[in-house]
């Protein structure tokens, strides 16, 4: 994946994900899980919260059955934070700050399973590999060439699809251009239904999710924190979308 | 020239050993020819010996300056070296650091008064050396060498004061 | 002034006050006293190895094999999840570490302050330093997910120019938790050198060759005692900051985080106290044991000393609750919204009963008991005291760790932490405990004898109008 081409681009990625349009049907968390080679834990982890998806569609709702007020679905994943704190507490550097792509790292070679970042994110999006999950023949051969296979203490994360992000750079220097919006888009945006999230360069003052950002519906996740994410969330309630 | 006699004279008590030492000072035994081997420490004052030197204070300040020496390359050297920026945390930030370098010199100083003791004891020694069990049994032992003719004179005297016994001190293995 | 202090001779007292009951007043000939220890250290009962193989199989089933189990599953078969990313191994980690700083406390705290009570059992406690800091090493490695390249946070030149992260508190308890063992390691063995010789010298066949290596050559010669007493002195002095920073650098493993409940300035005072709580707990039930299980230890191991020490329980009982309360009482009433939840989960939520526990324990139990000296002065009564305060202090590191770590900022991931093989693993790691300080109360004399007779030497009576008093000279 290193590449000294990539290295020297200096884009901010991020990502806008519309409240109001998102339906909650999880085709996002499943074409990230084959995107990006999410092991399956069974249905006895996956109730003890030990499931490894690195994005989840979190909903609320108010009242007893039948006066149930469902709010909008909230999909969480990795807010790749500016000022990150899972970074600091990783005694082997192996949560680490991205320069190129002002995302955050996570290296799986470097983990040694330590969990404190995972204690120290306040979104709660890191996940654990809390036993190996093998792939017997045919399964094997869903998994996605480009993203490496995490075996079991080394914790994990969504990473912006950073093998997209490489690809798409890699192709665009080697034709000399730069990258158009739209061109890189990860897994779970692509195959959003409604288009509620959008990813996208926010160091490109044109692309939409620049625009999306300065929406009078935004707000972030925990922003009281400090944590300076590159998610962005568009939320606007009952005047518009659902029934919320 | 006389032959030179070592021997070993063994006290119950601290005030019959200080007379001791006193009475083989003025036969003519000077400090450095007398040793006191004894079963609880028993300090110069109440001895009336010269003071021992000793390294170990010193080699626990050096030890504690090498201590701060390396944490300091290691908070404050390493990350300038192999910089990895991590959480908008200054790359030498004060608190780390402070913890690191508490902790090195902390460490540099207690090892090196550890070994100190060893480097000034000259320990491990296996060799034979002059000793008597009834030391750790409680018992004060003054080891002394006094050239041959005078013996007969020494033991009396020392005998009066009370020396549970006075033997050629020989070398054996501990 | 007598280098072997005889007994002394009846002098005008109070009819009830016989000085005879202190040690230090109640001197034996120092071949006496050798011999006690070197019988007590060689008379093994059978009762004795029929612990030690029990406690054997236990380490092997429950320690190795069972941690063998861990290594090769992974961290599924612990009960450790989202949002509990840390549970019971950590707990016992701070646990031991807390134990640990029992040691330290009575060999140099006391010494520093010369109290002169600690003389019989520094050993005991300083024992209990060492075993109780490996089973904490052990905990921290049970719970890396790739224990196998642990030796990564060694700052070493390495040819992926790769040096661990000094930012990281995990880090910080690298160095803090190696000084501290190193330091306590040696701090042990400084003063038993001399019984080592003692050993050597009353020794024969195996056990002489063992003493005689392990002693260096040592004599008692003026020099050896002066550079071993300084070398005492310095240790002294330095292992009690390094003692503080320990605790309170495992504590900030929590206070340095985000957490609701944890990002709490106090920890650190706070952690320091509950450590020597908890140890100081332990060393009482050692030294309960002690006297119980080894022969003539009812000499040196008297109710003056479990007297001491009952009094210490009570007062770090009382600083405990103060630090809690501190901690408690600013977050309940300034707290955010999710340090209130906590605090509501903590009494109000299905663990509710450990929180209570944990304050009877810990606060009730000592304070209702301890102020009363024929309490403190039966062995039994305060061996169950100091059970009951070690049960507490470990309720409150569960609380603090996988409790604590299940109410965070997003409430659609909680969910409660149950153990898993963490319980047969704690069982192994106390069982070690034990049956390494069984081996070595056979091995190393457990009374220093040197500082007992020392202090002998040290007291005496003196007539102060018509009461006569315990009088100690500085002999330094």
């Amino acid at each position: 994946m290193g590449n000294l081409l990539a290295e020297t681009s200096n884009h901010k990625w991020g990502m806008v994900i519309d409240q109001d349009l998102c339906t909650g049907c999880q085709a996002c968390v499943t074409a990230c899980a084959m995107e990006n080679n999410i092991s399956f834990v069974g249905e006895v982890d996956a109730g003890y919260g030990r499931s490894m998806h690195w994005i989840r569609i979190e909903r609320f709702w108010d009242g007893e059955f039948p006066d149930v007020k469902a709010t909008t679905f909230q999909p969480v994943l990795c807010q790749q934070c500016g000022h990150a704190p899972c970074e600091p507490v990783c005694p082997v550097y192996a949560s680490v700050h991205s320069q190129a792509e002002q995302t955050n790292l996570q290296v799986y070679n470097r983990c040694v399973g330590t969990r404190y970042c995972a204690n120290n994110c306040p979104y709660q999006v890191r996940a654990f590999n809390w036993r190996d999950f093998p792939r017997p023949e045919p399964l094997s051969n869903q998994l996605h060439p480009d993203v490496t296979v995490r075996r079991r203490g080394v914790m994990e994360k969504c990473t912006f699809c950073l093998q997209r992000i490489l690809k798409a750079e890699d192709a665009a220097n080697a034709e000399s251009r730069q990258l158009t919006d739209g061109e890189v888009v990860t897994a779970c945006s692509q195959v959003c239904p409604t288009g509620a999230i959008i990813f996208g360069r926010l160091d490109d003052p044109e692309s939409l999710v620049s625009h999306l950002v300065r929406d009078g519906r935004a707000v972030q996740l925990l922003e009281e924190l400090g944590t300076l994410p590159s998610v962005t969330y568009l939320k606007g309630g009952s005047s518009y979308g659902r029934n919320g | 020239m006389s032959e030179i006699k070592t021997l070993l004279a063994l006290f119950a008590d601290i005030d019959p050993a200080v007379q001791a030492i006193d009475q083989l000072r003025e036969q003519g035994v000077s400090d450095e020819q007398m040793t006191v081997i004894s079963g609880i420490p028993l300090t110069e004052a109440m001895l009336g010996r010269p003071r021992v030197w000793s390294n170990v204070p010193r080699l626990a300040l050096g030890g504690a300056v090498a201590g701060m020496l390396i944490g300091i390359f290691l908070a404050v050297v390493v990350p300038n070296l192999y910089p990895i920026q991590v959480g908008r945390q200054a790359l030498i930030a004060g608190a780390p650091t402070v913890v690191v370098l508490f902790e090195m010199t902390m460490l540099g100083m207690l090892v090196s008064t550890f070994l100190g003791v060893f480097l000034d004891s000259h320990f491990p020694s296996y060799r034979p050396k002059e000793y008597i069990e009834e030391i750790s049994d409680g018992k004060i032992a003054i080891l002394f060498s006094i050239p041959d003719e005078k013996e007969t004179v020494i033991t009396s005297a020392l005998n009066g004061i009370g020396a549970q016994s006075i033997t050629p001190a020989e070398r054996r293995q501990l | 002034m007598v280098a072997t202090a005889k007994p002394l001779e009846h002098t005008l007292l109070e009819e009830h006050e016989d000085p005879r009951q202190h040690l230090m007043l109640d001197p034996k000939p120092r071949g006496e006293m050798n011999a006690m220890v070197m019988d007590s250290m060689h008379t093994t009962s059978w009762k004795f190895w029929v612990v030690a193989i029990l406690l054997g199989l236990v380490v092997l089933l429950c320690l190795f094999g069972a941690w063998g189990y861990l290594i090769a599953e992974g961290l599924g078969v612990a009960g450790v999840n989202r949002p509990s990313y840390w549970g019971i191994f950590l707990v016992n980690t701070v646990f031991w570490i807390g134990i640990s700083h029992a040691g330290t406390f009575v060999s140099a705290l006391l010494r520093v302050f010369k109290a002169e009570f600690r003389r019989p059992f520094t050993r005991a406690a300083e024992l209990m330093t060492t075993f109780g800091l490996i089973q904490a090493g052990l905990s921290i490695f049970m719970h890396m997910g790739r224990v196998w390249l642990s030796y990564w946070l060694m700052p070493y030149p390495n040819e992926r120019s790769l040096w661990p992260n000094f930012h990281s508190p995990l880090s910080w308890d690298f160095l803090a938790i190696n000084t501290y063992l190193l330091a306590s390691t040696m701090y042990l063995f400084l003063p038993l050198i001399p019984d080592l010789a003692m050993a050597r010298d009353r020794s024969k066949g195996w056990r002489k060759v063992f003493y005689r290596l392990l002693a260096l050559g040592f004599r008692g010669t003026e020099g050896e005692w002066t550079h071993l007493r300084t070398a005492m002195n310095i240790f002294a002095f330095a292992i009690i900051p390094v003692m503080f920073s320990v605790h309170t650098i495992v504590s900030w493993d929590f206070a340095a985080a985000t957490r609701p409940g944890w990002s709490s300035t106090i920890f650190g005072p706070y952690f320091v106290v509950g450590a020597l709580q908890s140890g100081i707990a332990a060393v009482a039930m050692v030294l309960v044991v002690i006297r119980a299980t080894m022969k003539n230890m009812k000499y040196f191991l008297r109710p003056e000393h479990f007297d001491a020490m009952g009094k210490l329980m009570l007062i770090v009982s009382m600083t405990w609750s103060y630090f809690f309360f501190n901690d408690y009482m600013v977050q309940w009433y300034g707290g955010d919204k999710f340090t209130q939840m906590l605090l509501e989960f903590h009494e109000k939520g299905p663990m509710g009963w450990m929180w209570f526990a944990m304050l009877i324990c810990n606060v009730a139990v000592p304070f209702l008991t301890l102020w009363n000296k024929k309490i403190r002065r039966t062995p039994g009564l305060l061996f169950t005291i100091g059970l009951i305060i070690n049960i507490g202090m470990w309720f409150e590191r569960y609380i603090i760790i996988p409790i604590s770590l299940t109410i965070n900022r997003m409430p659609f991931t909680w969910k409660l932490y149950k153990p898993g093989i963490e319980i047969l693993l704690s069982i192994g790691t106390l069982s070690f405990f034990i049956l390494i300080y069984m081996i070595a109360s056979r091995l190393i004399p457990l009374v220093p004898v040197w500082e007992v007779q020392e202090g002998q030497m040290a007291h005496g009576l003196r007539k102060v109008g018509k009461a006569v008093v315990k009088t100690v000279s500085d002999l330094e």
